[in-house]
């Protein structure tokens, strides 16, 4: 239920899907891993919509080079834990919500400990590494996994439903290179809304997602284009999960 | 075979069959930077291109 600071807060949302819906979104939990560029938008995004828990995760202090993108922090914040400056602008933001904001680096042995209670999986890393535990992580919990990735001018996303889609292995089976990239804060902007956009969508139930779909957003030439990903039989994340009688019962749908 | 590169240049290539793998060799692309779509749908590099087939060389983005 909403109360009445809420209906007030969500009323143009809720002329969108309605009281129905924003509750849906109240009850949602969302694990947004990074709290950088794409995390920045994403949880502002989520904050704003109304998603009733965040849980945000980023190991790292704000630095001055990091503002030209990140926008959940502010100058004042430089030095400051980026976990900490994110929940203060997110309470700012929307002290309806809870938000919950860890000083952790993700790994495989603290993955299960960081998704408790969380419904949806926001890839906001700016690595492979980490974001194929994510997508283990999803495929066991069969949670979604919102993947988004930026380069400069350039930005994918795709949505991953385990027993659904194709994951994020099947679709990138090995690790680009790691560098140091360059970054534009509208390129976060426009990969990270998406992100939130499937989210929100996958909450309601309605619309279409980037389900087996790999978007791709050029902002040099202002365009998007997208590519039909597939499930990998081989696939060394998902594959295992091919013996699973659930698995199996949602692919054949 | 017409080749949408990374770059967003299109490119031909007079073969008849070959390995996606080859291909990316004979256009000296590291094979670890990229996936590549056949005829709109992504494809392991193991998988075969003909000349009928139109590629697309997608450049993996890994920032956040």
């Amino acid at each position: 239920m909403l109360n009445d600071l809420e209906k007030k807060r969500y009323s143009r949302q809720i002329r969108l899907f309605g009281e129905d819906g924003q509750a849906k979104l109240k009850k949602a939990g969302a694990f947004i891993a990074g709290a950088g560029g794409l995390g920045s938008v994403i949880s502002i995004y989520m904050a704003a919509a109304g998603f009733g828990k965040i849980r945000i995760v980023d190991c790292d202090s704000v630095e001055l080079s990091n503002l030209n993108r990140q926008v959940l922090h502010w100058s004042d914040d430089v030095g400051r834990s980026k976990a900490r400056s994110a929940k203060d602008t997110l309470e700012g933001i929307n002290p309806e919500i809870e938000v919950e904001a860890l000083e952790e680096t993700i790994s495989k042995e603290n993955i299960d400990q960081l998704l408790s209670g969380c419904s949806l999986i926001m890839d906001a890393m700016d690595n492979f590494s980490t974001r194929y535990i994510l997508n283990k992580a999803a495929l066991q919990k069969k949670i979604p996994l919102f993947h988004g990735a930026i380069c400069g001018y350039q930005g994918q996303a795709t949505t991953v439903i385990p027993g659904k889609t194709a994951c994020l292995r099947c679709t990138f089976p090995r690790a680009p290179p790691v560098t140091t990239f360059p970054a534009l804060g509208s390129t976060c902007g426009v990969i990270g809304s998406i992100q939130v956009t499937e989210a929100v969508k996958y909450v309601l139930g309605f619309g279409g997602l980037l389900e087996n779909r790999l978007m791709l957003w050029d902002g040099l030439s202002c365009s998007m284009d997208e590519v039909a990903c597939m499930r990998n039989p081989g696939c060394q994340d998902c594959s295992a999960l091919i013996g699973d009688a659930n698995y199996k019962q949602e692919m054949s749908k | 075979m017409k080749i949408a590169m990374p770059d967003g240049s299109r490119k031909e290539m007079t073969v008849s069959v070959a390995r996606i793998d080859e291909i990316l060799k004979e256009l000296n692309i590291n094979p670890v930077e990229v996936v590549v779509a056949k005829n709109g749908k992504i494809v392991p590099e193991e998988e075969t291109a003909s000349c009928a087939d139109e590629l697309k060389i997608v450049r993996i983005v890994h920032g956040g």
